[in-house]
């Protein structure tokens, strides 16, 4: 090949710089006016000249905080509960759609059973639906169907435990949500998994069987850490989209297990819209995301490092 | 070291039977080397007594015990898989010692075991080593080296050197050799390659289309060829088949065909005499032809060189006898120039004669 010119260098560096603007903007923009006041980014005097603040930080964690900043009298915010509720759904919901999901994918793959073609494709099928579509009927089911009665042996003890009213259902409640998010997030799991594990090759097993391998040492020990790059990637997907995911939540959670998505939208009122506050949940919104796929994608290339599956 | 015995095994895949009713006995510690074309059914009864697959009829008999219910764990035995099937994430110490570790061996047991084998294969330095930084030869020596850390009585090779390049596959041949006369193990080896069948084999199984061709050592098969398959297959450049008839002259047979007339003699004249059909195969090797200008015509063949191929010390002709075309080995001294016109002397004992209906050798 031709060594580039510099005139196509140029043109590629500016290609480059919008791109760089365009996905780092929004971020930058909503960093710097986590730091101003309300009035500050309203006046619309925008440049950089302003003096930075970390008071929205400090109304957005007021439920955290050690002290009590100044200009609160009332925290009406809840943003370290519902960071908790959100950890805790997408960390839960994660780890149970990759657990189920490699044992579905590897099944799907490497096992003859009878309509083994017709689930592989309906698993698609269920994404192909809008989420949208699916809230009506899980709301009316969380809410009347799936319940334990209150005097019921289960139920009573739940009652007895948490306290509350009314039979023992599965709207507002962690397990609510993570349940929907697991179904939501499976088949794109399943799907991304089931490519990985075709490509490893029956003969590793297969010398694995021979060396006193049962079923399960098999998939542990040989097929799992070699495709341990797609559960990364599959981590990374199903966290992200639980940990933002905003239709589902909104209308499944209650006061105590609302999720941080939730909690930014409360914000807005039709009278009021905090930007300094909800620029600043959403900067803290922004963090376990980005830890978390940081440490997944370390994963992915320690993985393509290691030379993969090809022996 | 077990032994092994397969009793009318026999394999199908829905109504496709591609094994039918294999018959054959391992004797303690031999060395057997199961060869054949693709497609011969060799690999698939190798898989069948490791346990991938399973047997759609017979038994698989080891010390006597019927096996083929049992998972290949509980069988007993090792393998090489032709892709060496290596653990990538695992480093060389790691590949050698998973079957152990799994056995839940003792920590100390297992170092010294995977010690031992790396040094018997030549590895000790790569230990530390993950597969993909090693190239095929020494991959290939961690296959073997996992093989031998089963201490298993059952060895099996699945094509275990087609992957290597041509002089590595040598080596490794010669190092295959050595390590089986030193471990005593009941082994069975895979391959389509008849040379690695040849130099390895105590014992060596022709297959072909589902059925044993052809079992005994490698001078049998080379010598004494039941059928016309076996006798094309074993020995390189393969045997020449001319097609031809008896014809009865002055009291003696000959077979006669397009450019040739050969008279039988001895062992070989009283069996044609004695078989009924008169249409023949007759098979000569390249290496019992020679160039003998003043041969007798009655022992040898008229040919026309068309090609000389010079590989070192021995050089192929490739000539022409009537329309059937005749590989030669001769000296490459041997003066000969492409075109000519020349008579080989067939060998004594060199004549080997099929019914050409059955294929079976007289």
């Amino acid at each position: 090949m031709a060594a580039p010119t510099a005139k196509q260098n140029s043109a590629f560096f500016a290609v480059i710089a919008v791109l760089v603007f365009m996905s780092v903007g929004p971020v930058l923009l909503m960093f710097v006016n986590s730091f101003k006041l309300d009035v500050d980014i309203i006046s619309g005097s925008t440049g950089l000249i302003f003096l930075p603040t970390i008071q929205n930080y400090e109304t957005a964690l007021c439920d955290v905080l050690w002290y009590e900043p100044e200009h609160l009298d009332f925290c009406a915010l809840k943003f370290g509960g519902a960071f908790i509720n959100s950890l805790i759904i997408a960390l839960i919901s994660t780890v149970l759609t990759l657990i189920i999901g490699c044992m579905a994918a590897y099944a799907l793959v490497r096992f003859r059973f009878m309509g083994r073609d017709t689930v592989s494709l309906s698993t698609l099928m269920v994404r192909m639906v809008p989420p949208a579509v699916l809230l009506v009927p899980v709301f009316g089911l969380w809410n009347n169907e799936f319940c334990l009665d209150r005097d019921g042996l289960v139920g009573g003890a739940i009652r007895e435990a948490f306290g509350g009213r009314g039979d023992v259902c599965l709207a507002g409640t962690h397990s609510g949500i993570i349940l929907i998010y697991v179904a939501m997030n499976l088949p794109f799991v399943i799907w991304i998994l089931q490519s990985f594990i075709v490509q490893v090759p029956r003969s590793l097993e297969e010398a694995a069987r021979v060396d006193g391998a049962g079923p399960f040492q098999v998939f542990f020990k040989v097929v799992l850490p070699l495709i341990k790059p797609g559960l990364a990637a599959a981590a990374i997907f199903t966290f992200r989209i639980a940990w933002n995911e905003y239709l589902l939540a909104s209308a499944l959670s209650d006061r105590d297990t609302k999720t941080v998505p939730i909690l930014i939208v409360n914000n807005m009122s039709e009278f009021n819209v905090e930007w300094g506050v909800i620029m600043a949940t959403g900067m803290l919104l922004a963090i376990p995301p980005i830890i978390f796929t940081l440490l997944a994608s370390r994963q992915i290339i320690t993985g393509m490092t290691a030379g993969a599956v090809k022996g | 070291m077990p032994t092994i015995r397969l009793d009318s095994l026999v394999k199908r895949y829905g109504d496709v039977e591609v094994l039918h009713g294999i018959d054959l006995e391992m004797a303690d510690n031999e060395f057997t080397v199961l060869v054949g074309p693709s497609g011969c059914g060799k690999s698939t009864t190798l898989r069948m007594i490791a346990g991938l697959e399973d047997v759609s009829d017979g038994e698989i008999f080891v010390n006597d015990n019927p096996v083929s219910h049992l998972e290949p764990k509980e069988r007993d035995l090792a393998m090489v898989f032709q892709d060496y099937a290596l653990y990538p994430h695992m480093n060389v110490a790691q590949n050698i010692s998973f079957a152990l570790r799994l056995a839940r061996r003792p920590k100390a047991e297992i170092d010294a075991k995977v010690k031992e084998v790396a040094d018997m294969v030549g590895l000790t330095e790569f230990l530390a080593r993950k597969p993909g930084a090693l190239s095929g030869g020494q991959r290939q020596r961690v296959a073997m080296a996992r093989a031998l850390a089963k201490d298993s009585g059952i060895f099996l090779f699945d094509e275990p050197l087609s992957n290597l390049d041509a002089k590595l596959r040598g080596q490794m041949r010669a190092e295959l050799a050595m390590m089986s006369q030193r471990v005593e193990k009941n082994m069975i080896y895979v391959t389509h390659d008849q040379i690695e069948a040849m130099t390895l084999a105590d014992r060596i199984v022709v297959m072909h289309g589902g059925y044993i061709q052809q079992q005994g050592t490698p001078e049998e098969l080379f010598k004494r060829p039941v059928n016309k398959f076996v006798a094309g297959f074993m020995g390189m450049p393969p045997m020449n088949f001319l097609d031809g008839e008896f014809v009865e002259r002055d009291g003696e047979i000959f077979v006669s065909g397009q450019g040739f007339d050969v008279r039988l003699e001895g062992e070989v004249a009283r069996k044609a005499s004695s078989h009924g059909n008169k249409a023949v195969t007759l098979g000569v090797r390249p290496s019992d032809l020679s160039f003998d200008g003043a041969a007798e015509p009655a022992r040898s063949l008229t040919l026309d060189v068309l090609v000389s191929e010079y590989v070192g010390a021995q050089s192929v002709l490739l000539c022409k006898c009537g329309a059937a075309q005749v590989m030669v080995e001769i000296n490459s001294e041997t003066p000969v120039a492409l075109g000519q016109t020349l008579i080989f002397a067939v060998n004594s004992g060199g004549i080997h004669l099929f019914d050409r209906a059955s294929e079976v050798a007289l």
